[in-house]
């Protein structure tokens, strides 16, 4: 019996686009003060960041740390999102995020066996042409790094530069973005992004005309 | 006979067409696709639609037919 054979490859072109402007960019509010100075004179520099997380996205990561970790669980997911480049550098854009049932503990977690066809219900809810750029997951209590399990989930699934790994603690209000280098793992910088339409940090002035 | 289908990898955006005979299992498009991408087939789950594909199925069991796209989805651990 053969077995089955590839034929041809269709591969996903990296678009060449600017990275969301600095005036609707800014680190994450769980960073330290040393990386959020760092991040933000990184945006007002000419190159992208590795890695921008949309508000929405954030929130909902946040938010599910958040909820697992008070009940002593770890959450998780998948970032969807996409690669483009700007500057001769490629770097990443997590639209979204999709979670499903979980097998969790305080120390490990994985997606329920049952809990696919939910995961690829909101994969099919995405409203565009997304690449799992990652994965999120949480450590309730336990501060943000790549544990032995992580960096081999890592290594085997999420190995090309544009792949990255977000912890979160939201016991300890931490987050940290990580990415394959040489036999671990290092912590990239990152920021959060809102669209034009969005004012999640309510900046925009009120506007009252007069009637 | 062959079918020929489209394997979506979902972290690449990249996706590769694929011939199979009817005895083929799930398995064996999983293993031939991880090993195209060279990535390891034991983290990962086929999805065609909302269906997992299970890995012991023939393409024939999987109702798989000519034309259909399944896509390798990432199947993590966290720790």
């Amino acid at each position: 019996m053969k077995r089955p054979r590839v034929v041809s490859e269709r591969k996903r072109a990296i678009l060449e686009r600017s990275p969301p402007p600095s005036n609707r960019s800014r680190p994450h509010f769980w960073l330290k003060d040393e990386s959020r100075r760092e991040i933000e004179e990184a945006l007002a520099g000419t190159g992208p960041l590795p890695l921008y997380i949309s508000k929405t996205a954030e929130a909902e990561m946040r938010n599910h740390s958040v909820s697992s970790g008070n009940q002593n669980l770890e959450a998780m997911g998948l970032l969807l999102g996409d690669v483009f480049a700007h500057s001769k550098k490629s770097y990443t854009v997590v639209k979204n995020v999709v979670t499903t049932d979980l097998q969790a503990s305080g120390v490990s977690v994985s997606f329920h066996r049952n809990g696919f066809e939910t995961l690829f219900d909101r994969l099919d809810e995405a409203d565009f042409d997304y690449v799992i750029v990652g994965w999120y997951h949480s450590h309730p209590g336990y501060t943000c790094f790549m544990s032995p399990k992580d960096i081999e989930t890592q290594r085997r699934m999420f190995r090309e530069d544009f792949h990255f790994a977000v912890v979160l603690d939201p016991l300890k209000l931490q987050i940290e973005a990580f990415t394959l280098y040489g036999e671990g793992c290092i912590s990239v910088p990152f920021a959060v992004y809102w669209e034009e339409h969005e004012d999640p940090y309510g900046r925009k002035k009120l506007s009252l005309k007069p009637r | 006979m062959t079918t020929r289908i489209s394997v979506k990898n979902a972290e690449t955006g990249s996706s590769v067409e694929m011939e199979l005979e009817a005895e083929n299992t799930v398995e064996e498009i999983i293993e031939s696709a991880a090993s195209y991408w060279e990535v390891s087939p034991g983290a990962y789950v086929l999805r065609r639609g909302k269906a997992v594909l299970r890995g012991q199925s023939t393409i024939v069991e999987a109702k798989i037919r000519e034309g259909d796209v399944v896509e390798l989805i990432p199947d993590p651990e966290g720790g």
